[in-house]
């Protein structure tokens, strides 16, 4: 049995995560495999009687929304469950990793382009499937957040996104599979394509052979890029309900992820722009003429400055190239092409449409090398990193002033809107702010930057006001974070209360002590009342 | 003012594999990049270049390798962010050089491309580590060298100044075109090509020559004018070893002092 640990001041970091938000717990387990989940799971169960213990699973509690903050009682961290565990190859010819939910995404890649996946204990079969592969053209995994030191299962627990998703869509689009284990020790193995809903129905059969028949909300989800609340769609699969339902359904402890060929070429361009109209213009154009683009990104000119300065002031960030005076703000495309000659046709496509919008040819950095793409890789990464120690600075005179990062998507034709609407209001409020993010997606991180906590209030309204705005251009609250326990309020905005409480009842099904992600997605008085309140 | 600049091909690991039984770098077929001493070197030839003719001076920045003809895409690379030429010395006759012969070959080149007023090299590249190529060049054409240029301060026609560093800190030299300037990594980062230079370079012819087109003694170059001989080359061994201990946090903390308790004995 794994150990449970009472909560003691050595691990306290357990109690935070990215969000810098903190929470309260009574004690702590890391188990190393499923049979070690099921074994805590059931003694709270056991012990807890009638009220058992709260448990908050957490990964590498990277995430931006708090969801593996615990809210009181037990934290289950599986940052230890980090093992490989085979190699299949589908039927339509994909190879399928299987993982445990720790493993590192930085490590996945490593051990991807490397050839060093470790296969120490894996069936015969599984090494064969392991030899072909490598022997193949180099494959990766997809998903792409900016940190790297995120695990795959909190990337599915959250339906994590990046830069990529513009091509190659979120995590959901590369979970073949699923092992999750339900509050009560009872586990359920899913494999896409094999347990689908009727309509609204979903009946789950659990290994121990016990069926729910699962009434799925009748909300619809956004046609935007959308982390926000329970996947729901009409005879959706059964693993799509797992998948983004930020630990408040069960406990995800294997994944199955497919993996996809390196592309033969992959060129990243930056190109600059004197306005943000043409900014978006060019995206508006890019995205409907090159077929070959994987990612648009955008920084504006709240977020140039701000790296001008920290690159000016001596700090790690010196190295960055310059930035011309005259570039109000940036739009980065990346190229994945099957040869050179493809990307250099789509370069010259690129081209032209930024200077049908505004754009310019010699306004643009191309990164063709290793160490070009590092630069612009580190180049974007400054950006929130550059964010973060501008409001370090001014916690020095206020520690409570935090920074506010929007995670809003709104649907394509919508593009323009938003942007409207983020400027228009920004100015109204006089805030300092920075926008980075997917312009290809629709899906900005628009940061304000409070100087003092009466702007870190209105900061908090304008949020509130956009949330409002955004669903009602058919967007999403949560994009690529999850809900957590910090967009609550944004996700009853965007489905309205009597849908929340169809997500709580569906939760109470499979949970009815309510205590997988105690505070995510719902009040947690909520979810255990459910539809009677 | 024509300026050259220096590049080598190196491999584009940082993890430079030994075959343990030949003894010899790993060329596993990773793609080759222009040494990184040397981006640096034409980023400064490009600050130069960019400087001069805003105001009112022409100049050229023209890249000179040798090498396999594969290296003509480096230097092509060099064209896109910003050089006006590229001169690739390429001769199975070249092979086996070693930073004599190299040097040998490069004054060869520079000779060829005619009236130079600043060479630039890195200071040494990742691959060999020996920084003589600077130096020995300023020698064969009889010109000055300041080595490890940290930044520079001033060029003209006729002169140049550069802050360099020495084993006691740094210091200003100032000395007549034409000269010899090696750089170190971080003293500037090459830029980034755009779109333009990528079809520019993509337009630019890399001029070849043979050891023949280049007038060079066959004594002089490749293995036969290398007076280094490789007597022997080995990977050193590792003796390091790593444990992990397990247990609970008072069971690792007693096992770790039992550790230092027995490497101090």
């Amino acid at each position: 049995m794994v150990d449970i640990i009472p909560m003691d001041r050595e691990l306290q970091s357990y109690l935070r995560d990215e969000s810098r938000s903190s929470g309260t717990a009574d004690s702590i387990s890391f188990p190393r495999d499923e049979g070690e989940i099921v074994a805590v799971l059931r003694h709270l169960r056991a012990v807890g009687g009638d009220a058992p213990a709260a448990v908050t699973v957490q990964g590498a509690r990277t995430g931006l929304a708090a969801g593996a903050v615990p809210a009181g009682g037990h934290v289950m961290n599986l940052s230890r469950m980090n093992r490989y565990l085979g190699l299949r190859i589908d039927d339509d010819g994909t190879y399928c990793l299987r993982v445990q939910p720790g493993v590192v995404l930085s490590e996945l890649r490593r051990h991807l382009k490397n050839k060093t996946l470790p296969s120490q204990g894996w069936a015969p079969e599984d090494h064969a499937a392991l030899e072909r592969m490598y022997a193949g053209p180099e494959r990766f995994f997809p998903t792409d957040p900016t940190e790297t030191s995120a695990c795959l299962g909190g990337m599915a627990a959250c339906n994590a996104s990046g830069a990529r998703s513009f091509r190659y869509g979120p995590m959901r689009a590369h979970v073949r599979g699923l092992r999750v284990v339900l509050a009560d020790g009872d586990t359920v193995s899913l494999r896409r394509g094999e347990v689908r809903a009727q309509g609204r129905r979903l009946r789950l059969t659990t290994e121990s052979g016990r069926t729910y028949d699962l009434a799925l909300p009748t909300y619809y989800i956004p046609h935007a890029k959308n982390a926000s609340g329970y996947f729901i769609d009409d005879d959706m699969d059964a693993i799509d309900l797992f998948i983004g339902s930020d630990g408040t359904l069960g406990v995800i402890s294997e994944l199955e992820l497919t993996l996809s060929e390196v592309p033969a070429v992959t060129w990243g361009v930056s190109c600059f722009f004197s306005t943000e109209t043409d900014a978006c213009a060019a995206t508006v154009a890019i995205r409907a003429g090159i077929a070959d683009v994987v990612a648009i990104e955008y920084f504006d000119a709240g977020a140039l400055d701000i790296l001008r300065h920290q690159r000016t002031a001596g700090t790690a960030f010196s190295t960055l190239p310059m930035l011309d005076d005259a570039w109000s703000c940036s739009v980065y495309v990346e190229l994945a092409c099957d040869c050179r000659d493809h990307a250099l046709a789509d370069l010259a496509h690129l081209g032209e449409l930024l200077v049908a919008h505004g754009g310019s040819l010699d306004d643009t950095w191309v990164a063709r090398t290793d160490a070009d793409r590092e630069t612009l890789r580190f180049f974007r990464h400054a950006v929130p990193e550059s964010v973060n120690m501008l409001i370090d600075e001014r916690r020095r005179t206020d520690p409570a002033i935090t920074k506010l990062g929007s995670d809003m998507s709104v649907p394509d034709d919508r593009l323009l809107d938003v942007m409207d609407l983020y400027r228009t209001t920004l100015a109204e409020a006089g805030l300092q702010s920075a926008a980075w993010g997917h312009i290809g997606d629709n899906h900005l991180h628009v940061n304000v930057l409070p100087r003092s906590m009466e702007e870190y209030a209105a900061g908090k309204r304008l949020f509130a006001r956009w949330a409002v705005e955004v669903v009602r251009m058919g967007g999403a609250v949560s994009a690529e974070h999850g809900v957590g326990k910090l967009k609550r309020d944004f996700l009853t905005t965007m489905y309205g209360e009597a849908h929340i409480r169809e997500m709580a009842a569906l939760k109470r099904q499979l949970d009815p002590y309510c205590q997988l992600g105690q505070g995510n997605l719902f009040d947690v008085r909520l979810a255990k009342e459910g539809d009677r309140a | 003012m024509n300026i050259v600049v220096c590049v080598k091909a190196v491999p584009s690991t940082t993890e430079v594999k030994m075959d343990p039984k030949t003894n010899t770098i790993v060329r596993d077929g990773r793609a080759s990049v222009v040494n990184p001493f040397d981006a640096t070197a034409l980023e400064i030839a490009l600050q130069i270049k960019d400087e001069r003719t805003v105001a009112g001076f022409p100049t050229t920045v023209i890249v000179l390798s040798m090498g396999i003809p594969a290296t003509q895409e480096l230097l092509r690379d060099c064209i896109a962010r910003g050089a006006d030429r590229a001169l690739l010395l390429t001769d199975r006759a070249f092979a086996g050089a070693d930073t004599l012969a190299t040097t040998y070959a490069l004054a060869c080149g520079l000779r060829e491309l005619g009236t130079v007023d600043l060479v630039l090299c890195g200071k040494m590249a990742v691959d060999g580590d020996t920084a003589q190529i600077g130096p020995e060049l300023a020698g064969s054409l009889e010109a000055s060298c300041i080595t490890d240029v940290r930044s520079l301060v001033r060029i003209d026609d006729a002169s140049v100044a550069a802050w360099h560093a020495t084993d006691e800190g740094t210091e200003l030299i100032e000395t007549d075109l034409p000269a010899v300037l090696t750089v170190s990594k971080d003293v500037a980062q090459l830029r980034m090509p755009s779109i333009a230079g990528v079809f520019s370079a993509e337009r630019a012819t890399c001029e070849t020559c043979s050891a023949a087109e280049v007038a060079t003694d066959p004594s002089r170059i490749g293995l036969a004018g290398s007076p280094t001989q490789v007597v022997r080359s080995f990977v050193p061994e590792r003796a390091a070893s790593a444990q992990v201990i397990e247990g609970t946090m008072d069971e690792q903390a007693a096992r770790v002092a039992a550790l230092i308790e027995e490497a101090v004995r």
